[in-house]
């Protein structure tokens, strides 16, 4: 999530920690992110810590953990590189689809959407009042036979037409549940654009086009990147999805991790494996990171 | 049971479908006993903590068996789990000392034992248990009586919808054999123990096999299978054979007997034990090592096994009871019902099998992961 943030400056600002105070603002200040430091210490670098040294273990008789040191969990975790590949593959496809539903949207309601504005973003957080399992569910009725699927299959007259149990639908709802993470960020860095800035690049003979690439798009970068990387990071981990829509056709990582640790009873194996879904979010994320700040970069410089 | 079209989300709440199901919602339900636990105290007040199944209790006989003993809602948890190996995680992550009685399958108890969950049972407390078929007792799993008393029990077996599927299938060989045909029209629940149980009986193994070679065999025909599977399912495998959208199962009991009820299905919906032999499970009510009301556990174990509360919860359950006293109180309808009973001749002539604690087996758990990968090919 605050992965995000170091690409929202551009290049890095010029330090200017002048004033570090001392006395009791220092304490206050200690005080005041003690509370953030012990959650980032037990709840994040001492978990990591303990599936790192799980992943290293052996299963005990009756399943769980039993210490000892093996690399053979890794060997394991590997042996079926599908799962990954099929996350991997659903994520990306969902965060574009999320992306392509969610800029339009956000730019909308930050700029056209005037008195509605606030209504818009009720009707957004609105569904997640109900709860997830349900609202799940509830697209079973939705694109089921009783749905949209057989109002297909009546109006083609294909028997075998059906869209659960396909990636469709678990792509569907990946994007329907994780919709709002992209559009809140969007919505920041739109609703903050100086909107006297595509005026200028009008005067300026550019188009709808080159004001979108050149003006909108640069300024929604910020959020579009953390919108991005706090849908995919979900999507990536996702299993519930898929086994409701997808009818356990679609085999993710977040499955093989529930086959794992809960039917398998096998931690250590279970750990590797998820050591491993860490290490390819790492890459993907940095790569990404990479990719469109470079972007960036190269923009600012011709814009200079 | 002869409702009118049960949708989906009524599904969910319902009673016996998620009896065996997987719904990973009960993620809370460990902390909430425990605040329970802290709020209440070990306190003197009537007490009892339940870690079960969704829906496992009739509604009538907790109640009345609040009444008997005394008990506040308050002092009265009922918690769930969605499955075995939920329930043993979960005690694994320190849930002991916080119930006082559950309901694990009965392969499941002795690593129970072995891991130190369980309380012996003391019987002198339990004069009900005479009640009991001892065909039920001193199995395997619990060779000298001293851990659980059977709850109730079920087979797993062919399920299938008569007015598309014209085949008379009565063995898993044969269920194998018409899968193609019924290609993408297959539900299967989603359960190792139950799954291998078709390919091994088909094949003339025991169901609980971890001989390598046999287990290759099985998973030539599992991988054979796969790509005809529409879905796995173990919450609502009943739905899509309500739409035709499946119209041949490797189930459970409970989805297809709701679906016999309803008239709307009743006709054209079969469910088969297998001729080649097939799994029955056993649900056992356990008490749990540290249990905060151990006397309360024993009160509750002994009132279930009441004739007449017995007969409640066969008949809010549609499982079949190991109460032979009970069967006198039961629905003649239901005790007729040879899914809900299977018949005597059957549980007699050896064709079902108990399962055993195989699940840890490597062979076992890489064919297992193969086949889930490997749904509608």
């Amino acid at each position: 999530m605050t992965a995000g943030a170091p690409a929202v400056e551009g290049r890095p600002p010029a330090p200017a920690r002048a004033g570090v105070r001392e006395g009791p603002s220092r304490l206050a200040t200690t005080l005041l992110v003690l509370p953030a430091g012990l959650w980032y210490l037990f709840l994040l670098i001492l978990p990591i810590g303990i599936v790192m040294l799980f992943s290293l273990g052996n299963r005990g008789e009756t399943g769980g953990y039993a210490g000892g040191f093996t690399f053979a969990n890794y060997e394991g975790a590997f042996r079926n590189p599908s799962p990954f590949v099929t996350s991997l593959y659903l994520s990306i496809a969902g965060t574009v689809a999320c992306l392509l539903v969610g800029l339009p949207l956000a730019y909308f309601i930050a700029t056209r959407a005037g008195k509605r504005k606030t209504l818009f973003i009720i009707l957004l957080v609105v569904p997640f009042w109900t709860s997830f399992l349900i609202r799940t569910y509830s697209w079973l009725i939705l694109l089921g036979r009783d749905g949209l699927a057989g109002w297909f299959v009546d109006v083609t007259g294909n028997e075998s037409f059906r869209i659960l149990g396909t990636d469709a639908a678990v792509l569907l709802g990946l994007v329907y549940g994780y919709l709002p993470l992209m559009v809140f960020p969007l919505y920041v860095t739109l609703e903050r654009m100086d909107r006297t800035l595509l005026d200028a690049s009008k005067d300026l003979g550019a188009g709808r086009w080159a004001t979108f690439r050149q003006i909108t798009l640069p300024i929604a970068l910020p959020g579009l990147i953390t919108g991005s990387i706090l849908v995919f990071i979900p999507m990536m981990g996702e299993y519930v999805i898929p086994q409701i829509l997808g009818y356990g056709q679609t085999f993710t990582i977040g499955n093989a991790l529930v086959l794992r640790f809960l039917e398998f009873r096998d931690w250590p194996a279970g750990s590797a494996q998820a050591v491993g879904l860490i290490f390819v979010m790492f890459v993907t994320i940095s790569f990404y990171l990479w990719f469109t700040n470079r972007g960036r970069q190269v923009r600012e410089q011709s814009v200079l | 049971m002869a409702d009118q079209r049960p949708d989906v989300l009524r599904a969910i709440a319902e009673t016996r479908v998620s009896r065996r199901g997987f719904l990973a919602a009960s993620g809370f339900t460990a902390m909430s006993a425990y605040l329970a636990a802290c709020s209440v105290g070990g306190g003197s007040a009537p007490a009892l903590f339940m870690f079960n199944w969704a829906d496992y209790v009739a509604e009538e006989n907790i109640a009345k068996f609040k009444e008997q003993f005394n008990i506040s809602d308050e002092n009265f948890t009922y918690d769930t789990y969605p499955s075995n190996e939920e329930l043993f995680a979960k005690l694994q992550g320190g849930a002991t000392g916080q119930y006082d009685v559950c309901c694990p399958t009965a392969e499941w108890v002795p690593d129970m034992v072995k891991e130190g969950f369980l309380e012996k049972i003391d019987w002198t407390k339990i004069p009900n248990e005479k009640y009991i078929n001892p065909k039920f007792q001193g199995l395997w799993w619990d060779p000298n009586d001293e851990y659980l008393l059977p709850k109730d029990w079920g087979t797993t077996g062919i399920s299938m919808r008569t007015n598309v599927v014209t085949e008379d299938v009565k063995t898993w060989k044969e269920f194998f054999e018409i899968a193609p045909k019924y290609s993408g029209r297959i539900v299967v629940v989603d359960s190792p123990g139950d799954v291998f149980t078709a390919p091994l009986k088909a094949l003339g193994y025991s169901l609980n096999s971890v001989d390598p070679g046999e287990l290759e065999q099985a998973r030539e025909l599992l991988m054979g299978l796969a790509p005809h599977v529409l879905a796995l399912n173990s919450d609502t495998y009943e739905e899509p054979m309500k739409t035709e959208e499946a119209v041949l199962g490797l189930t459970w009991t409970g989805g297809i007997d709701e679906m016999l009820g309803d008239p709307a299905y009743a006709d054209t919906t079969k469910y088969v034990i297998p001729e080649d032999g097939t799994l029955y499970w056993m649900d056992v009510w356990t008490i749990l090592k540290g249990a905060p009301h151990l006397e309360m556990a024993h009160n509750f174990l002994n009132f279930i096994q009441d004739p007449e509360v017995q007969a409640v919860e066969t008949e809010t359950n549609y499982y079949a009871t190991a109460n032979e006293e009970a069967k006198k109180h039961i629905d003649p309808e239901i005790l007729n019902d040879p899914i809900v009973f299977v018949p005597d001749e059957i549980v007699d002539s050896g064709l079902l099998e108990p399962a055993q604690a195989v699940s840890l087996d490597e062979n076992r758990q890489r064919i297992w992961e193969e086949f889930k990968s490997s749904i509608g090919g």
